[in-house]
């Protein structure tokens, strides 16, 4: 026994000895206080025959563009670089990288194929060490070639943060032209950088809240037709649309599960509203709450386990989150320097991590994050009117409309959800309640 | 009311006396000699002018004016008129102090050319400055504009008078080329002057304006400070989620004496909560170590402090 305990205290110290060095060396930490955007050099993609040079620079730019809008990239200007890129397959001269303080280099190729598709080559190379990081090669209609440009953009994107890019990805939202008082508001969809703007109603009849399906090319949303307002889904491809139940009020703010599979909405009740919930297979429906107040607008978490909705059965509205299958719903808005703010629009984060929304106080529309369980709320942008966030594929940026008032209409606007970065995003005209779609290329059918 | 004594505790008690005596040694003149090289060596006398300089914007602790350094503060404007003529013979000789034209000449015509010439004009300098012919077309209205207006505006007359000078004596410029210590000896003793009048301006300030609470917190006074504040320029991690302050990467560095790595930075461990975000942590921090280098700061005596550095780098600042 007493031979043991020898042996242990005998190897005790000695272990203490031994790591006496590794004591010695304590790790040097950083930690950075602030972003600062990866610089990344991006070529001009190089043209299989001179007849692909303007693809070819096509997609350089989206690509440029892309990167630079998302505020985590700093593309160095092509006039500085010091190389030419001709040949993809030929490692580049990283010196003439490094000069330029670039920590990533993009080449690139487009190439028109017998069969009269076009052949998209890129790589991605780590300036620093040297090593190429990415490379891929795709081949598409030659119409789709904006597509390609975003497809590289996020697998850049991707191999540089570690998270999923948002590029490749739709907004839906509604168009608004004419006077104020005669306006015309149509559904609407366009690339996640303005681009491809296609109209999905002429206008005669008021859209409002349209939402993306989580996995397939369907919107659901609230139209103003004849009679009560109605809830709609829309096949984005076929152009076909229906209406969601047959309930006896109007039904409005709709939006998919994550499964893609139930669409939950409020349904007016005489001066109240409550939330239900349908499944689009069996068509049954579901109460989920039943409370003489307004429960409107919810969200599901990603999990598809909790929702959250705005409601004012407190007297004020506020956000509450609760059991996906309805019961007790617990309050989670609080505003610390303004007891007579209200909360509204909440919607989860598809990285779950935050609920967005619009707050209103102190003559100001504010739009901002919190946590699921009501800390941490952070207020990014405010202003006269702001409305309506809605999460990118990544849960890393923000799209949400601003009103200027007056004579004037809304447009989009994107953010970090750290606050920075705040874009104007490009419409044609007027834009309002925009609705992001996921990664089309994790969506079905495409 | 004998004490039977167990041989085997006896034994256990001076093995641990010997082996614990051994390691308190081993220790105390290891950690000695660490703790006493570091601080001396490092503090440079810029450092200690650093710590020593107060805030513009600090309380004024020490009211009391020094007159003597008002005084040479009004020598700067000798130092004008001796940087010009500097300048001047710099242009004909040598390129010593070339950075300040440096801007200047790179939006000019040059840039069409092809994108080489650009990154290694920049060290160059020599033939730009005589590019500016553009130049000399401007003295002439100027020196016309000037005999014109001789009585009207005597401020700027200054101004102009340093280009037209420059301008005349970039001509002759070819006939200075001989060489000639005695003008080299002139260039040494305005250098000279110019640096008594820079040190004055700098002491005059810290003695109206330092105080022990200045810009003394911000300085580096370690090589580990040092060369944290190297590397970070170049960190650029990109996560901010709220889960930002559970991403860490351990990177080894070593190091040759002469401050750059002895080879790639070795990631040790990449923690957090997603995978791929924390490799991507790891491979910034990675990037940055060896973007930033050479380290050419760390002091050679402290070789063996710094010839391997273990580094973390994390995110838990960056909300």
């Amino acid at each position: 026994m007493n031979r043991r305990r020898f042996m242990t205290l005998t190897g005790s110290t000695l272990a203490m000895l031994g790591g006496g060095h590794a004591l010695a060396q304590k790790r040097l930490e950083i930690n950075p206080t602030e972003f600062r955007p990866i610089p990344i050099a991006i070529t001009n993609f190089v043209p299989g025959s001179p007849a692909d040079g303007d693809v070819g620079n096509g997609v350089t730019q989206v690509i440029t563009n892309n990167l630079k809008r998302s505020g985590l990239f700093a593309p160095i200007d092509q006039a500085a670089f010091v190389e030419r890129i001709s040949n993809i397959d030929v490692a580049p001269n990283f010196q003439n990288w490094k000069t330029l303080n670039a920590q990533a280099l993009v080449t690139g190729r487009m190439t028109r194929q017998q069969d009269g598709r076009l052949k998209a080559e890129f790589r991605l190379w780590d300036v620093v060490t040297g090593q190429q990081l990415a490379g891929q090669q795709y081949f598409t209609s030659p119409e789709y070639w904006r597509r390609i440009a975003h497809i590289i953009s996020d697998q850049i994107y991707e191999q540089m943060t570690g998270e999923k890019g948002y590029f490749d990805s739709r907004v839906v939202f509604v168009d608004e032209t004419g006077p104020k008082e005669r306006r015309v508001k149509r559904l609407a969809m366009m690339d996640q950088d303005g681009a491809n703007v296609r109209y999905l109603t002429r206008g005669a009849d008021l859209v409002l809240t349209p939402r993306f399906s989580p996995n397939s090319q369907e919107i659901t949303y609230m139209e103003f037709g004849q009679g009560d307002p109605k809830v709609y889904l829309f096949n984005i491809e076929t152009g076909q649309r229906e209406i969601v139940g047959n309930f006896p009020g109007m039904t409005f703010a709709p939006r998919f599960s994550p499964d893609g599979q139930r669409v939950i909405m409020s349904l007016q009740q005489g001066g109240n509203s409550n939330l239900f919930v349908m499944d689009l297979r069996s068509r049954s429906t579901t109460r989920l709450t039943d409370t003489p107040a307004i429960d409107t607008s919810p969200s599901y978490s990603p999990d598809g386990t909790r929702i959250c909705f705005e409601s004012d059965r407190g007297g004020r509205s506020q956000i509450y989150v609760m059991a996906a299958g309805g019961g007790q719903a617990q309050r989670i808005s609080f505003s610390k320097d303004d007891n007579n703010a209200t909360y509204s629009t909440p919607v989860w984060s598809p990285r779950g991590d935050y609920i967005a929304f619009t707050r209103q106080g102190g003559g100001q529309f504010s739009i901002g994050v919190m946590k699921p369980d009501g800390s941490g709320e952070r207020l990014l942008t405010s202003g006269f009117h702001n409305e309506g966030p809605t999460f990118s594929p990544n849960g890393r940026v923000l799209m949400f409309f601003r009103d200027p008032g007056g004579n004037s209409g809304p447009s989009l606007f994107s953010v970090d959800i750290s606050g920075r970065n705040e874009l104007k995003v490009p419409t044609p005209g007027f834009a309002s309640d925009p609705a992001w779609s996921p990664l089309l290329s994790a969506t079905a059918g495409q | 009311m004998k004490v039977k004594v167990d041989k085997t505790l006896v034994a256990s008690i001076v093995l641990h006396v010997l082996v614990l005596g051994w390691g308190l040694l081993t220790f105390s003149s290891k950690a000695y000699i660490a703790q006493e090289s570091l601080p001396v060596d490092i503090i440079s006398s810029d450092q200690l002018a650093q710590i020593m300089a107060g805030q513009k914007t600090g309380d004024k602790k020490e009211p009391k004016p020094k007159v003597e350094k008002i005084a040479e503060a009004k020598a700067e404007e000798d130092a004008v008129g001796k940087v010009t003529e500097k300048k001047e013979l710099i242009k004909t000789n040598s390129t010593p102090d070339t950075p300040p034209p440096k801007p200047v000449e790179k939006p000019v015509e040059k840039k069409p050319d092809p994108p080489k010439p650009v990154a290694e004009s920049k060290p160059k300098e020599e033939p730009k400055p005589q590019e500016k012919k553009p130049d000399p077309a401007k003295e002439d209205p100027i020196a016309e504009l000037q005999k014109k207006l001789e009585t009207k505006k005597p401020p700027p007359k200054p101004v102009e008078q340093k280009v037209a000078a420059v301008q005349p004596q970039q001509q002759p410029k070819p006939k200075e080329r001989t060489f000639d210590p005695a003008q080299i000896a002139r260039d040494l003793d305005k250098r000279a002057a110019t640096r008594h009048e820079l040190t004055g301006a700098a002491l005059n300030a810290s003695a109206s304006l330092g105080s022990t609470s200045g810009t003394a917190a911000n300085n580096v006074a370690t090589w580990q400070g040092a060369f944290m504040s190297a590397v970070k320029r170049c960190f650029t991690p990109t996560y901010n989620g709220q889960d930002a302050d559970q991403y860490e990467a351990d990177i080894d560095i070593y190091m040759k004496i002469d401050g750059t790595l002895a080879s790639e930075p070795v990631i040790v461990a990449a923690r957090g909560p997603s995978r791929s975000i924390a490799q991507a942590v790891a491979e910034s921090g990675k990037r940055a170590i060896v973007q930033c280098q050479v380290y050419s700061f760390l002091p050679k005596q402290q070789y063996d402090t710094w010839k391997t550095i273990p580094m973390r780098f994390g995110l838990k600042d960056m909300l």
